[in-house]
């Protein structure tokens, strides 16, 4: 009475399920930081086109 | 002077400073939830005996039992965080309960799965229309439609009240789950684990599962923050502080 490819199997479930946990919000961060990024370059170069500067300061 | 808990409590509104509070407790959760969990899978994998009826299947209740109590207490937790957004308007409540979703479906999806593989030896068969599964599985369903509802409106704000009054609704469903093996003649086993009461497992036993219940809600509490910061960081997009905290990080 081992059941030891159930218990594999659940606890695999288990590793795989918490590994997504962690990962999935690591990685929408990345994408926010990196589109929060780009929205700043692009904004920068819109005003450099213009030839209006960003602030007066 | 104002107290420094109620002062704390005000600043961590301030989606800045809640972003920093987040990226500092969000890891340090996550890694003393996984040594705890550690320490646990070790004790149940490799020092508890076998059960006499059960054999080695039963090592699947220190990831089933554990995942089952997050998958309620997520839930409950989610509407408290909803009812409170709903009632005074906190953002950050919002964006806390919305994160509690996702959490909340993994454990409930890790519940429903490792219960299906232990059904299989025990009661052969992989799943049964009985009322705990049955419960259970209405339970992830209102999760997912939490999530779909978050997700399908565009407005956060409208979003996150549509979503947070469905999780309050669902309250109701909790108390069904957990008498669901009382009430009804079911094929699940009744209460052998209690928090406060007597359990009815060998004192052996219990250790690696009080760590595992420890290390699995130490754990919630890092993907809490950094599924916030996540929401916080979309939320906030176009303000200062994230083109700021863009230019930090590059």
């Amino acid at each position: 009475m081992s059941y030891r490819d159930y218990v594999i199997a659940a606890y695999g479930v288990f590793a795989v399920v918490m590994l997504w946990d962690f990962f999935a919000p690591h990685i929408a961060i990345r994408q926010h930081v990196r589109a929060a990024r780009l929205r700043a370059a692009r904004m920068a170069s819109n005003a450099k086109e213009s030839g209006f500067p960003l602030s007066r300061e | 002077m104002m107290n420094p808990v109620v002062r704390w409590f005000h600043q961590l509104g301030s989606p800045p400073y809640f972003d920093r509070f987040s990226a500092r407790w969000a890891p340090v959760a996550h890694g003393l939830g996984l040594l705890v969990m550690a320490y646990g899978l070790y004790g149940a994998l490799f020092v508890v005996p076998a059960d006499y009826q059960q054999g080695d299947s039963f090592r699947i209740l220190y990831i089933h039992v554990p995942s089952a109590w997050m998958s309620m207490a997520t839930f409950a937790l989610m509407a408290i965080y909803a009812a409170i957004a709903l009632i005074w308007r906190i953002k950050l409540c919002e964006i806390l309960a919305m994160a509690c979703a996702p959490i909340g479906a993994a454990f409930t999806l890790i519940t429903l799965a490792t219960g299906s593989i232990w059904g299989k030896p025990m009661w052969g068969t992989w799943w049964d229309w009985d009322p705990r599964l049955t419960t259970e599985l209405i339970l992830l369903f209102l999760y997912l439609g939490v999530i779909g509802l978050y997700n399908a409106i565009d407005d956060r704000r409208s979003a996150a009240r549509a979503a947070g009054l469905l999780a309050i609704v669902g309250v109701v469903l909790l108390p069904v789950i957990h008498y669901s093996v009382t009430w009804w003649n079911s094929l699940h086993q009744g209460q052998t684990i209690s928090l406060f009461g007597k359990s009815h497992m060998d004192a052996s036993m219990l250790p690696p599962l009080w760590a595992m219940v420890i290390g699995t809600h130490v754990w919630f509490f890092g993907s809490l923050l950094a599924r916030a910061r996540a929401d916080n960081l979309r939320r906030e997009a176009g303000k200062d502080w994230v083109a700021k905290l863009a230019r930090a990080r590059s």
